[in-house]
């Protein structure tokens, strides 16, 4: 049993239901995946907690969830810490091993990583200084006390809701803007209420299925290998994919009024993008995860510039 | 000693939780407002307060014996039959409330050991221990009130043990057949036992035979009692008791009469609009036939209407008023459906409407065979009861500016219409003394509350079993193997609803019928606020419809007349009603014109 919040019948939903066929296949019919979309075992931390209490076996999670799990995930969602998905890949890469062992330790198998696109500010009005947003009532998730507080510290203005609660606040004017990938922006039509995206990419939307260490045990070696296999099948599917996807639904959005707007001062962005790193840092995430992760990143940027160079 | 001292207890926090909840989202957004910082944890923390409350509050109904139960075990016969009954009915709710409390602590242990936080260092398993409290209190409550002697308790006592053992040894039931245990638990409902436990003790009893661990259920439970905008529940509930404990009631039968009173048949349509009125803000509970029947029974019946017809009359405005915002039902299915709760509000504005007219063209047809007595109109009588009523009818503005202007949520919308009915009734009218009055109309207001909301918690419990068990998505391929066309889906659909309206109370349908309804709607195109419109239209009508219908058995007990005589009385009603969820159902226009004007989400 395999529980998302990803919409039933989007490219999500069907790269895991294809892998759950395939695992039927290779197990010989010992694994049977059921797959609960769309949010119907509920949000992320309900999923987790149902993983906890054994009723659900296995999750595919965003950054939310997998930080109810391991905050160590929160390394994903520091504003501008990537340029581009091929650093992003690199990164995932060399962080895998340690953050696969951390998930062991707290119960949970990583099986394959996802990727939800790249999240943009959507906004009311267009957004080209800081002080453009900060005039905006920006949605923050409700739950996240800390994350509230620290826009209010910075001069913005955050607005608490639920995620239910977004298109009514959009309609009502309880919130002007909200950070969300293109695709996901699309296909809950926030585009409307928001015609304007800014162009930078704050931070990717990473995602992962994990399975409880207790279900996944109960399972043969031989079964385990195999099963792993078609995950990480899937697992280039969405890298192949959703980079793509997220590029048409720029299109499909712009074609019917979105309009992209650039920033007129790069730099101040990069500073609040700085304080913001700070707060994700000054929670729980494990200094050592952080310090791997720059590590691997300044890596991956040095071997450009030296392939770059004549 | 003890007992009182629990019993004060009790009430004492019960009061204080609700003035926190009212307070916290008031001092979130005035505090928002004014020095763009609100407080901290305060969201998180009036969504657990909500979780207390309703176990609070039911252990609250448990102790006064006013949990929810099916009205059919007032059918049986006084004597030997109902005092079995009695014990049948408090046995099975025991052991039920047993195996929720076990399931509860499994909970409350898993998620200690997971180390989450609600805010500002509060753990969640803290937050949680209000479950196993509360099935706690209530099981031990459920083995008193079994008997009067021992020999009573004692078999109900077995019925608590035996819940335990099997919540110890849950491997026992792994792979057993389902239906013994349902039979069992339906049995103790129709004699009688709390609804809770029967929806609650059998979401359990399912996952266990399927081997899935219990706690799933106060999983469940959890999820739904902290979720974001149900803290609307429970204080629009005390907003309407307190009106409806206040005489506002009074001053709106003035008002509204002094403005109506001259057409033919106005006392009747005055008394469809007060009904309507109050509906409102108590939700489907059956509170406004219980506040306002009898003043308004006699107002007919001195305006020279038929006893029957008054009868009839009021028995059906007590569910007038659901599809008006803020009506708690729309409330419920835009959380449990996930749809926009405000374009429910203005769908079901039209609908509302038509309900409202069709029962008021009734009375004054009533009125003009009848001669019943007309209120001559009188500019300054007008003038004197708009002054007397002003508080009361400024209400559903505040409530809509509130909601609408964009300056609240929901949840703040309900702490201001709370505030803004206790200032009114306490403050400006002194109806009410808030040394004497007040902490009785509160724990009354949190008895309601946890009987309603303990209902929906488990049943949640039931609902997640369903989508465990894949039961939607079945259903919607058994469905449209046999029928193809909207037309036939929407008439299925309208039977199917006042099966389950005349069976279940219109919270706890919404809970467990709405994730089975919403795919099928969606397969053959019903807008999905049409479809929610039409599903609280419809349960409406099921409170008329016998021999089960909530509110033929309230109307019965408040104007002491046998169920029968209600039945008949209610009739003509049922068919005018009917008439107008038919139309609700097959003119989407009525739904969604407003909504398109004004534009949707
Ligand atoms: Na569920
Ligand atoms: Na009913």
């Amino acid at each position: 049993k395999l529980a998302t919040l990803v919409p039933d019948g989007s490219v999500w939903d069907q790269v895991l239901k294809e892998m759950g066929a395939e695992w039927q296949r290779v197990t010989g019919g010992r694994v049977e995946l059921r797959v609960y979309p769309g949010g119907v075992a509920g949000d992320e931390p309900d999923v987790v907690r149902k993983m906890r209490i054994g009723q659900l076996h296995a999750a595919s999670l965003s950054v939310t969830g997998l930080s109810e799990i391991d905050p160590a995930f929160g390394v994903f969602a520091i504003p501008l810490f990537f340029d581009s998905y091929e650093e992003l890949f690199f990164v995932v890469e060399r962080l895998e091993p340690l953050l696969a062992r951390r998930l062991e330790e707290k119960g949970f198998v990583l099986l394959q990583w996802g990727h939800g696109g790249w999240v943009h500010i959507f906004s009311r009005r267009p957004v080209r200084r800081l002080d453009d947003l900060k005039r905006q009532k920006i949605f923050v998730w409700a739950g996240d006390d800390r994350a509230v507080q620290t826009w209010r510290d910075n001069g913005f203005h955050p607005v608490a809701l639920a995620a239910t609660d977004i298109l009514t606040g959009l309609q009502t004017g309880m919130i002007d803007a909200l950070p969300s990938t293109p695709l996901i922006a699309l296909s809950l039509q926030w585009f409307r209420q928001t015609p304007y995206m800014h162009e930078l990419g704050l931070a990717p939307l990473v995602g992962a299925t994990v399975a409880t260490k207790r279900a996944w045990d109960r399972l043969e070696p031989a079964d385990r290998e195999a099963m792993l296999t078609a995950a990480r099948a899937a697992e280039k599917r969405f890298e192949k994919e959703i980079p793509a996807q997220d590029r048409r639904a720029v299109e499909a959005m712009t074609e019917r009024g979105l309009e992209v707007v650039t920033s007129d001062v790069p730099a101040e962005w990069r500073e609040a993008a700085e304080t913001f790193a700070q707060y994700v840092r000054g929670g729980d995430l494990p200094q050592d995860v952080y310090r791997q992760a720059l590590a691997a990143r300044d890596l991956y940027r040095s071997r450009q510039a030296e392939a770059a160079a004549p | 000693m003890q007992a009182s001292l629990l019993r004060w207890a009790e009430n004492g926090v019960s009061t204080l939780i609700l003035a926190a909840m009212v307070a916290l989202p008031l001092a979130e957004a005035a505090g928002r407002a004014l020095f763009g910082a609100g407080i901290p944890g305060a969201g998180p923390i009036v969504l657990h307060l909500t979780l207390w409350i309703t176990f609070l509050g039911a252990a609250l109904a448990a102790r006064e014996g006013k949990l929810l139960a099916l009205a059919t075990g007032e059918l049986l016969p006084a004597g030997r039959g109902r005092a079995l009954a009695r014990v049948v009915a408090g046995t099975v709710g025991a052991a039920a409330c047993a195996l929720l409390l076990r399931a509860a602590i499994d909970l409350v242990v898993v998620e200690q050991s997971a180390g989450t936080e609600v805010a500002i260092g509060l753990p969640v398993w803290v937050a949680q221990l209000a479950m196993p409290l509360g099935f706690a209190l209530i099981a031990l409550r459920l083995l008193w009130r079994a008997a009067d002697r021992w020999p009573g308790r004692a078999v109900a006592a077995a019925g608590l043990a035996a819940g335990l053992v099997l919540g110890q040894f849950p491997h026992w039931a792994d792979g057993a057949a389902a239906w013994p245990g349902l039979v069992v638990l339906v049995a103790a409902a129709a004699v009688g036992g709390p609804i809770f436990t029967v929806l609650g003790g059998a979401a359990v009893w399912l996952f266990l035979c399927e081997g899935v661990p219990a706690a799933a259920v106060p999983a469940e439970t959890y999820r739904l009692t902290v979720s974001p905008t149900l803290p609307a529940i429970p204080l629009f509930t005390l907003a309407g008791f307190l009106l409806a404990e206040g005489e506002a009631s009074q001053r709106l039968l003035r008002v509204f009469r002094a403005l109506f009173g001259w057409i033919p048949g106005g006392t009747a349509v005055v008394a469809a609009l007060v009904c309507a009125f109050f509906t409102v803000f108590t939700g489907g509970s059956g509170v406004t036939i219980l506040a306002l029947g009898a003043l308004l029974f006699q107002a007919l019946t001195a305006d020279r209407y038929g006893e029957r017809f008054s009868l009839g009359l009021l028995t059906a405005s007590g569910s007038l008023g659901l599809l008006f915002p803020p009506a708690l039902p729309l409330i419920l299915y835009g959380i449990v459906a996930q749809v926009a709760i405000r374009d429910l509000f203005i769908g079901g504005l039209g609908p509302g409407l038509l309900l409202v007219a069709l029962l008021a063209a009734w009375g004054v047809r009533e009125g003009v065979r009848g001669r019943s007595r007309r209120w001559p109109f009188s500019g300054r009588e007008a003038l004197a009861a708009l002054g007397a009523g002003k508080w009361e009818l400024l209400l559903p503005l505040v409530v809509l500016v509130a909601i609408f202007s964009g300056f609240a949520t929901l949840v703040e919308a309900a702490a201001v219409t709370a505030l803004y009915a206790f200032v009114a009734q306490c403050l400006v009218h002194r109806d009410l003394s808030v040394r004497r009055d007040l902490p009785r109309v509160v724990t009354e207001c949190a008895t309601l509350i946890g009987g309603v909301l303990i209902i929906l918690a488990v049943a949640m419990g039931l609902t997640s079993y369903m989508v465990d068990a894949q039961v939607p998505a079945r259903l919607l391929e058994a469905v449209q193997v046999y029928i193809d066309s909207p037309l036939v889906f929407l008439l299925c659909l309208n039977l199917f609803l006042l099966v389950v309206g005349c069976l279940m109370d219109i919270f706890s349908a919404i809970v467990v019928v709405v994730p089975l309804i919403v795919p099928l709607g969606a397969a053959f195109g019903v807008d999905p606020i049409h479809l929610g419109i039409i599903f609280v239209a419809n349960l409406e009508l099921g409170y008329l419809t016998p021999p089960v219908g909530l509110n033929l058995f309230l109307a019965a007990y408040r104007f002491e007349r046998p169920l029968l005589e209600v039945w008949r009385a209610a009739l003509p009603m049922l068919a005018i009603l009917g008439l107008g969820v038919l139309l609700i159902t097959y003119w989407p226009a009525l739904t969604l014109g407003l909504l398109e004007w004004v534009g949707r989400q």
